[in-house]
């Protein structure tokens, strides 16, 4: 994709996204970075819809910092986080009463704790209340460009070189060879058998009169919403990086009311941590709800 | 469909090499459906490759029973059923044709091709395990170039000099035509013929294309098609005044804006087949130019009905294309960007402005306009699509006066815009227009736009028979 093109929204269940642990970082910075799902789809932005069955502000009546919870109807949950960087999200949040039907624009994000679990949220840019005709028509989205996608995988898996350049010569576009190549080499065969059930669940809503059964094995297990990771990432850093900006965070917290943003950015810059890093970093400690913000000038550890 | 467990390996399936978990065991014949291919545009080529003299009813059903039946792949099905039938002619050997490079279709088993080597060189591949040294490289002569391929590595071959191709194949790869010379070929130096007018680059062959299938890294080409909006204008080139004729011209795949760059007796309505003309594109938008070395005849051959409309894409194959014209995307609206509901444009020259101050024009009385910018997302990508006002007003239901209106009250002409993001941000839309690619990606200037309808029963029903019928 050329710089200016805007991230496609991919429309994907909650059992694409939450699986999707690999992240391919930024090659530079205000570069994006993507979530590879299982089906190769190289995610950085998403449309899902679906039932907002919870909401928290974990910030300040003033600084609202919005969690939520949507069930997607066909295979499970997915989380949102919003901050102050949404403000268009964090209004709507306000008037939005769970449970409700509503659709999310937003950008994937995913950290992963020491353990090696990798969790995959979304920071919405639009959250919008939406009817049922709506969720449907998202529902049949979905539900066709994750059958092609497991179509697309097939296909790949029967190709003699299953390398990039190798599926491209068998006709996939770039982005679908690239993505394919990658997932088979980070997660092997993906289990489609999960992704059947979340488009025969998608169906059974969308037809309710018909007894769509496509003879899958109903098995009661829970939605992955964790992933194990096979092997811990050796090179990643940032987690040294946010311990340094922990560290801080408590040093420069000297009456209590948190440390302030432009001391603990010229701190940062000290350490080697530039401020778009910073951003990013504060970022993820926000989603992990380790850190608040009291107001707009200061963070604080919880 | 049955699915097979992670790690246990998939029992009494043929497939087992398959290592996606579907084993596709409880029809596996349907799978044959699953994967048919249109066989039609074949049997046509090979009807025409074998000069009609065997029945197209006798192809269909060789091409049926090696691509259905044997899963033979493309190209060696149509080798193996041209050997098989071609056998109906006289002996190969006396009826070589001679052709030019634009001439070639891809499918000639015997010609004669007199070209200069733009560019040779000996390559090692390896065939079957086994390593072999080619010559390969690009022949051009005056209607185009082309790659060829001598499948042998005796004999040297030089550079910008002129050779005789004879008994040579040709075969199409990627719509690239490319000359082969097998067992039956030889290359002879030709020193009466000279070519000053080849260039290097590959690719370049004017081949026959649909104009549907143009792009903007579409060079040279040939196409037939029918003339419409004809004009002509003049210019000025280096002092001297030129006229120039403009127009589009249109298959039943697509439509092109074409300017001809002498006077080739262009008629309105006229069919005719331009030969090796070149495309240009301007912001991603391909378009057809009939200059010096193109050459325009009259067709007679009936091309259909051509397009005359629009033709529906995905943002995917617009991103491919680079542009065009007449295009429309169905996708969902995702945002509606800064710029859209209600805005200030200059009275002059009709620039949007944010103050009653134009750049240009200095202080003015700006009048009131709707415009939409929205980001239009179909799951392959996102364009920008600019509307404005009348289908703004047609699609969310806000005139300019009933926007004014509510500007004034809300004393903020952000709240239309507001109102207008609440109405349309995540509705499914159809907008029609053409598609241009600049540095912010590809942007839409919109002729209609709709919110589309979506028949969402007959759609899951068709995904369900197709999910079911491929288990």
């Amino acid at each position: 994709m050329s710089a200016g093109n805007r991230e496609t929204a991919w429309r994907v269940f909650s059992s694409e996204l939450n699986t999707a642990s690999f992240e391919i970082k930024a090659e530079a910075e205000k570069m994006p970075s993507y979530q590879l799902s299982r089906l190769g789809a190289v995610i950085n932005r998403v449309l899902i819809a679906g039932v907002l069955t919870e909401k928290e502000n974990v910030g300040t009546p003033d600084e609202p910092m919005w969690r939520g919870r949507i069930q997607d109807v066909a295979s499970g949950t997915v989380y949102i986080n919003i901050g102050r960087y949404q403000p268009e999200a964090a209004a709507a949040m306000v008037d939005l009463e769970p449970p409700c039907l509503v659709a999310v624009v937003g950008k994937v994000k995913s950290y992963t704790t020491e353990d090696q679990r990798t969790y995959v949220s979304v920071r919405p840019e639009r959250i919008i209340p939406i009817n049922a005709d709506t969720q449907k028509e998202w529902l049949l989205d979905t539900a066709k460009s994750t059958w092609k996608r497991l179509v697309d995988m097939k296909k790949a898996m029967g190709a003699a070189d299953r390398t990039e350049k190798g599926l491209e010569k068998e006709g996939f576009p770039e982005l679908s060879a690239k993505g394919i190549a990658l997932a088979l080499e980070k997660y092997g065969t993906p289990d489609s058998a999960m992704f059947l059930k979340s488009i025969q669940a998608a169906l059974r809503t969308l037809l309710p009169d018909k007894n769509i059964d496509l003879g899958l094995q109903e098995d009661l297990s829970e939605n992955p919403e964790e992933i194990d990771l096979e092997s811990p990432s050796a090179d990643d850093d940032s987690e040294d990086k946010e311990d340094i900006v922990l560290e801080l965070l408590t040093e420069l917290d000297t009456e209590g009311k948190g440390a302030p943003r432009d001391e603990l950015e010229r701190r940062a810059e000290q350490e080697g941590i530039s401020s778009m890093e910073l951003e990013e970093i504060t970022n993820n400690l926000m989603d992990k709800g380790v850190i608040y913000e009291p107001n707009l000038r200061y963070l604080k550890r919880i | 469909m049955e699915i097979s467990n992670r790690g246990s390996p998939p029992d009494g399936c043929g497939k087992a090499a398959n290592r996606l978990s579907i084993n596709w065991k409880k029809r596996p014949e349907n799978m044959d459906d699953f994967e048919k291919t249109d066989i039609e545009p074949i049997v046509r080529d090979l009807y025409d490759a074998l000069d009609g003299k065997v029945d197209e009813e006798t192809i269909r059903k060789e091409v049926d029973s090696y691509i259905n039946v044997f899963h033979i792949p493309e190209e060696f099905a149509r080798s193996g059923i041209l050997k098989k039938l071609g056998n109906t002619r006289p002996a190969v050997g006396g009826q070589s044709v001679t052709k030019k490079i634009a001439e070639l279709e891809g499918t000639e088993m015997n010609v004669t091709i007199v070209a200069k080597m733009v560019f040779v060189e000996k390559k090692k591949i390896n065939a079957k395990g086994v390593e072999k040294t080619i010559i390969s490289g690009i022949a051009g002569d005056d209607t185009g170039t082309t790659p060829f391929t001598i499948w042998s590595d005796t004999g040297d071959y030089e550079k910008g000099s002129v050779y005789t191709f004879r008994n040579a194949y040709t075969k199409k790869w990627r719509d690239q035509v490319q000359i082969n010379i097998g067992n039956r070929g030889k290359v002879e130096p030709n020193t009466e013929v000279s070519f000053n007018n080849v260039s290097r680059a590959a690719g370049t062959g004017a081949q026959e294309m649909d104009i549907g299938s143009i792009t903007d890294q579409t060079k040279n080409c040939t196409v037939t098609g029918k003339v419409s909006d004809l004009s002509s204008r003049t210019i000025n080139v280096k002092g001297e005044e030129k006229t120039v004729w403009g127009g589009m011209m249109a298959d039943r795949t697509g439509r092109i804006q074409f300017t001809a760059w002498k006077d080739f007796g262009l008629k309105e309505g006229d069919v005719v087949r331009a030969k090796n003309a070149y495309i240009r594109a301007w912001k991603g938008i391909p378009q057809l130019n009939l200059g010096d070395n193109t050459e325009v005849e009259r067709s007679d051959k009936d091309i259909g009905t051509v397009a005359d409309g629009v033709s529906a894409k995905t943002v995917e194959e617009v991103v491919r294309i680079g542009g065009g014209l007449d295009i429309s995307i169905t996708g969902t609206l995702v945002d509606l960007r800064a710029g859209s509901g209600l805005i200030k444009r200059c009275p002059q020259c009709n620039r949007s402005v944010l103050s009653d101050e134009c750049t240009v024009h200095g202080r003015i009385e700006p009048v009131m306009d709707l415009r939409l910018k929205a980001t239009v997302d179909d799951g392959t990508g996102a364009i920008s699509a600019v509307i404005g006002r009348a289908e703004t007003e047609k699609i969310t239901g806000i005139t300019l006066g009933r926007a004014e209106e509510i500007a004034k009250k809300k004393g903020d002409m952000g709240a239309v815009a507001d109102m207008m993001a609440g109405a349309l941000i995540l509705k499914k839309v159809t907008v029609k227009g053409n598609i241009m690619t600049d540095d912010f990606g590809p942007q839409m200037i919109v002729h209609s736009a709709d919110i589309s309808k979506v028949d969402v029963q007959a759609e899951a029903e068709k995904l369900y028979d197709e999910v079911e019928g491929s288990m």
